[in-house]
């Protein structure tokens, strides 16, 4: 995978989670999987289509997601319930977000999908024959971990409007 | 949810099971689901970006599954192994994309993301505030569950630049003539 893809994602990641759960970040060591991934309690599946396409997942532990939400909206939050899920649904969609538009910046366009939730741990996930990079995130709350199987778009999201068009018919 | 944005969907499934599974469907009754899906043991994740945004599933019982990608590939699938599962995917794929041309014929412009296949049973699956309309797909090698979780983002199309160009292009010869 191209590390021009990489970086958006850690800046985005480090940058919303600093500024909404006000947690310090420290980013692990990197890793490349190429097997399925074996869910954690909590993943967040959000795609990318365009210049940039595949999938990035944010997973962690009840515990983390519970917390991370109770940070988000000030609220303490014991279970999992839907307000929780939301509040993490929506920290990575904002994640993915920012990090499309700082792709954008660099010239890969991609719009995001909106956020599916995945809750139970054990469950496999393949992404096919995308590789994936994992970054993992330490936060005062536990552990994150951003995983991204994302490639160049098979479709550069190109329209015919965009398209050059001679003035006159080539003679 | 506007049928028009469904039915593409449950005939482009017809027409791919049809075609490369060679089994006649059969639609079952369609429900509308707002809790958590609770995944049966291959579910293929698609999302569809554009005019029409959205999650959609394809929710198979691990024999439906190997029966079915065994009949694709004219080969016999024992287990989920990856060539398995990329096939399962493959069809999703396949019939979201072929749901995607029936879209744009009907003006909605969509495009799809890669595959993801997830295995494991019992695995909640929440699209949020999006509702999920469950159409059953009945079939000789057994039933697949298609949900659609999607709205429509008209909104989405008109913001770039581009889609504005046209007209002015267009009254330029207007006037010409």
């Amino acid at each position: 995978m191209n590390v021009k893809y990489l970086n958006p994602f850690v800046e985005a990641a480090y940058e919303v989670l600093t500024q909404e759960t006000g947690t310090n970040i420290q980013r692990g060591e990197l890793a490349l999987e190429n097997g399925s991934y074996v869910t954690d309690d909590v993943t967040v599946i959000i795609a990318l289509v365009g210049a940039v396409e595949g999938n990035v997942f944010y997973s962690m532990s009840q515990t983390t997601a519970v917390q991370l939400a109770s940070r988000m909206m000030d609220e303490k939050l014991r279970t999992l319930d839907s307000l929780a899920q939301s509040g993490i649904a929506e920290l990575s969609n904002v994640i993915t977000g920012r990090a499309s538009m700082k792709l954008s910046d660099s010239g890969f366009e991609a719009t995001i999908s909106p956020p599916t939730l995945l809750i139970g741990k054990g469950a496999s996930i393949s992404t096919l024959d995308f590789p994936r990079v994992l970054v993992p995130l330490q936060t005062s709350e536990g552990n994150m971990v951003v995983h991204l199987a994302l490639r160049q778009g098979a479709r550069t999201g190109l329209k015919t409007s965009q398209m050059a068009v001679p003035s006159s018919p080539l003679s | 949810m506007n049928v028009e944005i469904l039915k593409p969907f449950v005939e482009g499934a017809a027409e791919v099971l049809e075609f490369e599974v060679k089994t006649k469907v059969e639609k079952g009754n369609l429900s509308l689901q707002k809790s958590a899906l609770t995944t049966d043991d291959v579910t293929v994740l698609l999302t569809l970006v554009g005019d029409i945004r959205g999650v959609v599933l394809f929710s198979l019982v691990k024999e439906v599954g190997l029966r079915m990608v065994s009949r694709i590939l004219e080969q016999e699938f024992l287990e989920l192994d990856s060539m398995a599962q990329s096939g399962i995917a493959e069809l999703g794929n396949v019939i979201t994309g072929k749901a995607t041309v029936k879209l744009s014929k009907a003006g909605y412009h969509v495009n799809i993301s890669p595959p993801t296949v997830i295995t494991g049973k019992d695995v909640k699956i929440s699209t949020l505030d999006f509702s999920r309309i469950v159409v059953p797909l009945k079939t000789e090698l057994g039933t697949m569950e298609i949900h659609l979780a999607v709205r429509e983002d008209k909104q989405n199309q008109m913001s770039t630049a581009d889609d504005f160009a046209e007209p002015v292009e267009a009254s330029v010869i207007l006037q010409k003539a």
